[in-house]
Parts: C-alpha cells; sequence; structure tokens
C-alpha cells in the first residue's frame, strides 16, 4: 500500500484512507485534507523529512509521520 | 453591538481589526498569531462598535488552547454579530467553517479578505451567489491595503438589525434524519443559549470537550453512542469522518456554484518561495537571513548605544559636582540616571532593529518555510518543525515565545518548547553576551557561547524527550503564500511591541537600579554578597561584588551587567574580572532563573508547577554549567 511518503515530487494523488486517532483526523480535515481530495507533492525534504503538498490550492507541510498515515493512489 | 471577527488562521482578522481600531494587536504572516483575543471600542459617529478580535480557528470543533477560547466566546452567545473573515484565496476550505459558523445562528456578515490574491489564483467568487446561498450580506476586502473596510460597519449593522441569520445547509437525508433525533433529546438547561441542532451535530463528530459535559445525562449519552455506532457500520467509517466529508462536499457545491476557476498566474513568487524551501539552497538561504538579521542587530544596535551611553556617563560622572555623592539624594539620582540609561541604551538599541528584522520575516511568512525547513532536526531533540517559532521569537524576548508555545497542539510539547525557549539568550542575555565576552574577550569567543547555547539545548530536548516520550503526530500546518510586508504595518508592530518593553521592563529596571543604589546607601549590598558569596565565589570562582548583581539579574537579565559597572564601580571591568570570570559570569546568566517577566508568562501558559520545576531545572542547569565552564577553562 502506497502512503504520501512513497509519492515523488511534483506528482498527484488520491487520497483513500487516514488511519491514525481522531484528533489526527480532524486536524487534516481542518485543513482541507479529505479521503478522496487529490493532492500534489510540491516537495519533500531530505532525510525523512516533511512532505509539501498542494490540495485546493493551499500549502500543508506534513511531518513524515503523519503522511505515512495517509494512504493513497498514485494518479498517472 | 458586539462584533465578533472568525475566521481560519491566516485569514487576516487581526489586519482587518488593526485597520478598524487602530494598533492593538499584533499580525503576523503565520498562522496562530493572535493567542489571546482583544477586545477594542470604535465610535463611528453617534454609534460605539465594540469588535472582537478572536484567535483563528479551523473549525468549532475545540482542538488547541486558541480554539477552546474563541469557541467558549461564540458560544456564551456575547457576540451580536459574527464576521466570517475568509481568505478568498483559500475560499473551498475555509467555507467549512462558514458552515459551522451558520449553524450557530448568530447574525453573520462574510468577508471575502485577500480578494486579490484570490484573483491571482485564478479564482473569479461570485459575492452575490454566495450571499443568496447563506442569506447574509458578503464583502470583498483587500485588508493589508485598507480596501472595502469602511463595508464591515454598514454591512454589520446591516445584518443585525435585519437579524440576518445565515440559512442552514442540510446533510444528506439520512445524517439529517440522525441530527434530528439526537436533536430531540437534548435537554433544555444543557448549554441554554446555543441552538440544539449545532449541539447534537457536535456530539455525532464526537467532540471532547461536549462528551465530557454530557456524562451526567445517561439517556443523550447512550443515543449518541448508539447512533454514531450506526453510522459507523452503514457508512463504513468513523462517524467524525462521515459528517465532515458531508460538510466537505457541501463546502465542494456551494464553492463550485459560486467561484470560477481559471488559470493562475506564475508569479516570480513562486519561484521565490521554490528556492527558499529547496532541499539544499533552504538551508544555506536559512543561516543566511538569520545571520544578517544578527549582524543588523548588533551593527545598528552599537551605533546607536555609543553616544546614549556617553552622554549618560557623562552626566553621572559630573553628579558628584551638584550633589554631596555621601547623600542619599546622591544616590537616588544615580539610580535613576542607571536604571534610564540601562533602557535607553542597552536595550532599546538593540531591541527597534530585531523587532523590525522579525517583522519582516513573519510579514513575509518566512518563519512557516522555516519550521518546515527545521522539521527533520527538531525532531532529533523531540519536537517538531512548528517549535522553531517560539525560539526564534525567544531571541528577541522570552515573553512572546513562551506566549507563542500556544501554537503547537499537544501539551507535552508545549511544555518542552517552553521550557528550552527560556534558555535562547533573549535580546537582553545578547547585551550581557556583547557587553562582557563581546567587548573584553572577542567575537570568536562570543559566536563560540552561542553555538555552546544551542549545543546545550539540544542535549536539554534530547533529554527531555527520554522522560516525556514523544507521542505527538508530528508536523501539519499550512504554509501561507508569501507576502510583501507593508511599511506601515512593520513600523506599527515595532511600536506595538517597544511599548510593551517601554511599559513593562523599563519601569522595573529604573525601579531596581534605585533600590540597588539605596541598598548601596545603606551598606546592605555588603551584606547579600556575604549571603551569596559560597556560591558565587566557592563554587563559581566569581568576585565576591558580583553576587547582587546576579539576583537583580531575575528582573531584567540586563540589570546583571549594568550593575557590574556599577558593583565594582568602574568603566572597565578587566580591570576586575579575568577572562574566566567574564565568561562563567556569562553562561551562568544566560541559563539561571528566567527574568520575572518570562516567569509571568510561563505561569499565565503552564501553571506554577510546571513554572517552579522549569526554575528549579534552570538553577541546576546553571549551577552545572558554569561550574564545568570554571574546570574546563582553568585548566587550559
Amino acid at each position: 500500500m502506497k502512503t504520501l511518503v512513497n509519492i515523488n515530487d511534483r506528482k498527484k494523488a488520491k487520497i483513500l484512507k487516514i488511519s491514525g486517532g481522531h484528533r489526527i483526523r480532524q486536524h487534516l480535515q481542518c485543513l482541507g485534507i479529505h479521503i478522496g481530495d487529490i493532492v500534489t507533492i510540491k516537495k519533500s525534504s531530505f532525510l525523512g523529512g516533511p512532505v509539501l503538498l498542494e490540495i485546493n490550492g493551499c500549502d500543508v507541510a506534513l511531518g513524515k509521520g503523519i503522511a505515512s498515515k495517509i494512504e493513497v493512489e498514485e494518479l498517472e | 453591538m458586539k462584533i465578533a471577527f472568525l475566521g481560519q488562521p491566516n485569514a487576516g482578522k487581526s489586519t482587518i481589526f488593526n485597520g478598524l481600531a487602530g494598533y492593538k494587536t499584533i499580525t503576523a504572516n503565520f498562522p496562530g498569531q493572535t493567542v489571546n483575543y482583544t477586545i477594542s471600542k470604535v465610535r463611528l459617529g453617534d454609534e460605539i462598535f465594540e469588535i472582537v478580535d478572536l484567535p483563528g480557528i479551523y473549525s468549532l470543533t475545540a482542538l488547541d488552547k486558541a480554539e477552546i477560547e474563541t469557541r467558549n466566546f461564540i458560544l456564551s452567545g456575547r457576540a451580536d454579530v459574527v464576521i466570517n473573515i475568509i481568505d478568498a484565496s483559500t475560499l473551498s476550505r475555509s467555507l467549512e467553517l462558514t458552515l459551522q459558523i451558520a449553524e450557530l445562528q448568530v447574525p453573520m456578515v462574510i468577508c471575502l479578505n485577500m480578494i486579490d490574491e484570490a484573483k491571482r489564483k485564478g479564482l473569479d467568487i461570485n459575492s452575490e451567489k454566495l450571499s443568496k446561498i447563506f442569506g447574509v450580506p458578503v464583502i470583498e476586502t483587500i485588508a493589508n491595503k485598507g480596501i472595502g473596510l469602511d463595508k464591515i460597519f454598514i454591512s454589520a449593522k446591516e445584518a443585525y438589525f435585519n437579524q440576518l441569520i445565515p440559512k442552514i445547509q442540510s446533510f444528506h437525508k439520512d445524517i439529517e434524519n440522525y441530527i434530528s433525533e439526537i436533536e430531540k433529546i437534548i435537554p433544555g438547561n444543557f448549554i441554554p443559549k446555543v441552538p440544539r441542532r449545532y449541539l447534537a451535530i457536535k456530539l455525532l463528530e464526537g467532540d471532547r470537550e461536549l462528551f465530557e459535559e454530557i456524562k451526567i445525562y445517561n439517556d443523550l449519552q447512550n443515543k449518541v453512542h448508539k447512533i454514531r455506532e450506526e453510522i459507523k457500520i452503514s457508512h463504513g467509517s468513523p462517524a467524525d469522518t462521515v459528517i465532515s466529508s458531508e460538510r466537505h462536499a457541501l463546502t465542494m457545491n456551494i464553492f463550485e456554484e459560486v467561484t470560477k476557476i481559471g488559470e493562475p498566474t506564475k508569479t516570480l513568487r513562486e519561484k521565490i518561495d521554490d528556492i527558499l524551501t529547496n532541499k539544499y539552497l533552504g538551508y544555506p538561504f536559512l543561516i543566511f537571513i538569520l545571520f544578517m538579521i544578527f549582524f543588523m542587530v548588533f551593527e545598528i544596535g552599537k551605533i546607536i548605544e555609543e553616544p546614549i551611553i556617553s552622554i549618560f556617563d557623562s552626566f553621572i560622572q559630573k553628579l558628584p559636582q551638584y550633589l554631596s555623592p555621601e547623600s542619599f539624594s546622591f544616590f537616588i539620582v544615580k539610580g535613576l540616571l542607571e536604571g534610564f540609561s540601562g533602557g535607553l541604551g542597552v536595550a532599546i538599541p538593540y531591541l527597534i532593529p530585531f523587532f523590525i528584522g522579525l517583522t519582516i520575516l513573519e510579514d513575509i511568512g518566512y518563519l512557516p518555510r522555516m519550521a518546515f525547513l527545521m522539521d527533520t532536526i527538531m525532531h532529533r531533540i523531540g519536537l517538531h518543525g512548528k517549535s522553531v517559532l517560539p525560539f526564534i521569537v525567544s531571541y528577541g524576548c522570552n515573553v512572546p515565545g513562551v506566549m507563542a508555545t500556544r501554537i503547537l497542539e499537544s501539551p507535552r510539547d508545549r511544555f518542552i518548547t517552553a521550557a528550552l525557549s527560556v534558555f535562547v539568550p533573549c535580546a537582553a542575555r545578547t547585551t550581557v553576551i556583547f557587553g562582557l565576552v563581546g567587548a573584553y574577550i572577542g567575537g570568536v569567543a562570543t559566536a563560540a557561547l552561542y553555538f555552546f547555547n544551542i549545543l546545550i539545548i539540544m542535549i536539554l530536548g534530547a533529554i527531555f524527550t527520554k522522560f516525556i516520550p514523544e507521542i505527538t503526530p508530528g508536523l501539519i500546518m499550512e504554509i501561507p503564500p508569501l507576502r510583501i510586508p507593508t511599511f506601515k504595518n512593520m513600523l506599527m508592530k515595532t511600536w506595538l511591541r517597544l511599548k510593551d518593553f517601554m511599559l513593562v521592563a523599563w519601569p522595573l529596571l529604573v525601579i531596581s537600579s534605585v533600590i540597588l543604589s539605596c541598598l548601596e546607601y545603606l551598606q546592605l549590598d555588603i551584606f547579600l554578597n556575604k549571603i551569596f558569596s559560597p556560591l558565587v565565589s566557592w563554587l563559581l570562582g566569581l568576585p565576591e561584588k558580583s553576587g547582587i548583581t546576579l539576583i537583580f539579574g531575575i528582573l531584567r537579565k540586563e540589570l546583571s551587567m549594568i550593575m557590574l559597572f556599577q558593583a565594582f564601580d568602574t568603566t572597565n571591568l578587566s580591570t576586575v574580572m579575568t577572562k574566566i570570570q567574564m565568561i562563567i559570569f556569562t553562561i551562568f546568566i544566560i541559563f539561571y532563573i528566567p527574568c520575572i517577566g518570562t516567569i509571568g508568562a510561563l505561569i499565565k501558559e503552564l501553571g506554577t508547577k510546571k513554572t517552579i520545576l522549569i526554575i528549579i531545572i534552570s538553577i541546576f542547569i546553571a549551577l552545572i554549567l558554569s561550574s564545568i565552564a570554571r574546570l574546563i577553562l582553568s585548566l587550559l
């Protein structure tokens, strides 16, 4: 199963599942990240650092811990 | 009429508030800047409006401290009109909060701020359509340029006098049925002023605070649990996810109805942004930017400091011509002069350029990018990228630094970040480092001290993490677009921050200086020095006379150094202290007990117990580090 961590820069992905607790889910929802949304990976920093996503026109940085909890499907 | 500003973080609430009320709150281009709410009275003709700037929230489900504060304010029913401020460039996401505010059934105005940025992103928003959907006025503003602000009071009045309550947007039928089932059995005396529908939805979402409060109503509690289970089975995911997807679907529908999406204009900004957060180039830029700020602070500071200090010095030297050096009034005047010169000559010259630098970084929006870059490194000490912000602010002053820990979600992160922030050398301690080590030993030793300080903070972070393991989810942070700071905002913010210093810290500085002078007159200083001499002379190997300056450092850290001159009655400290003693003294000053102002901020943010713990830790660390430094330096 692919998570956000496995997607290369400048690729699009569709969110399939968000595992993790109630709080994390809620926090992500607040920032406009929902199941079924399509995100673009803008860049990932090195050494297991965070990833920078674009979602609905906003940029959001997610730490590696969280990014690895978001299961996605890579689009073309 | 009481008007509350409500919106997601970084939507520009404070900018609008400042535009209307004159400068009262500090704005910045990073999410979560407003942590306290500010109320201001504005007179317009014969009318008085009370406007409230609330901390930004992503939703009405309480997640962090700022959100709880905002929610409590709204739920208490104290607002006559709510102005929902929306960053128009993030309309689709922002509407989710709008839907929740609508549930509260308070007269509302929707304010589409930063409409220029939305256009740049290719969004063409039809405000009339949006106004029809919610049945409330919709206005467009560009707050940082002051465009459209005049419409706010007009539409607030319109919403209030015509009681323009937002229309409820319905979910799917089955969810609506569940909501009305719960609605029916919520007791009338349970949070009476709030619509039942709002409470029902929040209960379905599993809101923790509300869950605590319904514990006494058994029927309700059981029913909520039962329905949440039912939803989970029928929809295949937890009830909170289902509600949020419903809300998301609703907002997307509204968004598509009111917006035409065109091509975004690619700008220079994006190219700059790309370099600033680049995997490799980002770090040299980070170091360069921080270096430039500190360089600017000290170069400009020095230029201003020297003439001011020399004026005061010549005054003090001439003083015996006017007053007898033995008299009590001589000591009082001397104390006053020294206190004034300490604030005007030592602190302010460094604070002004620092505040300007910090403001520029904040308004451009560089700080969240720094958090992104630093996330990996911060994880090594058990924190995540967002903790960088309190640390950076702490280099100016620990008080706002400690307050900035509110942007962190977990209490554990808040505690560790606050505890580490107090070890960051603030502008006051920086004057000690530069005035003592910098002036008498040299630049290399000064740089080494800063490096040593960062190293110790990282080690302490690692130790804290051993005791309180990391359970936090890590970095979840919005990165706002880069913005060009306005000159006016920069000046006003610097002035606001400086005013804080002048009203709170400076008087304290003058008073303490006078007290010290009185102690000297009564010759009590010798007595106090004797009490502390085991610690000061035996353990740290410092001159006995420096004991009293360490006590006064608790009031303001730079007092310690200013008072060294006073205690030794000299303007050249190298005649009374060795270089090693200066280094030990400085290390002790950097790490021991945070100043009174910081202690106050710690108590407010963390409570008394944790504050005392931090104070005890700081004393131990200061003693251990300066003893070790003494040992090592004496071997060299």
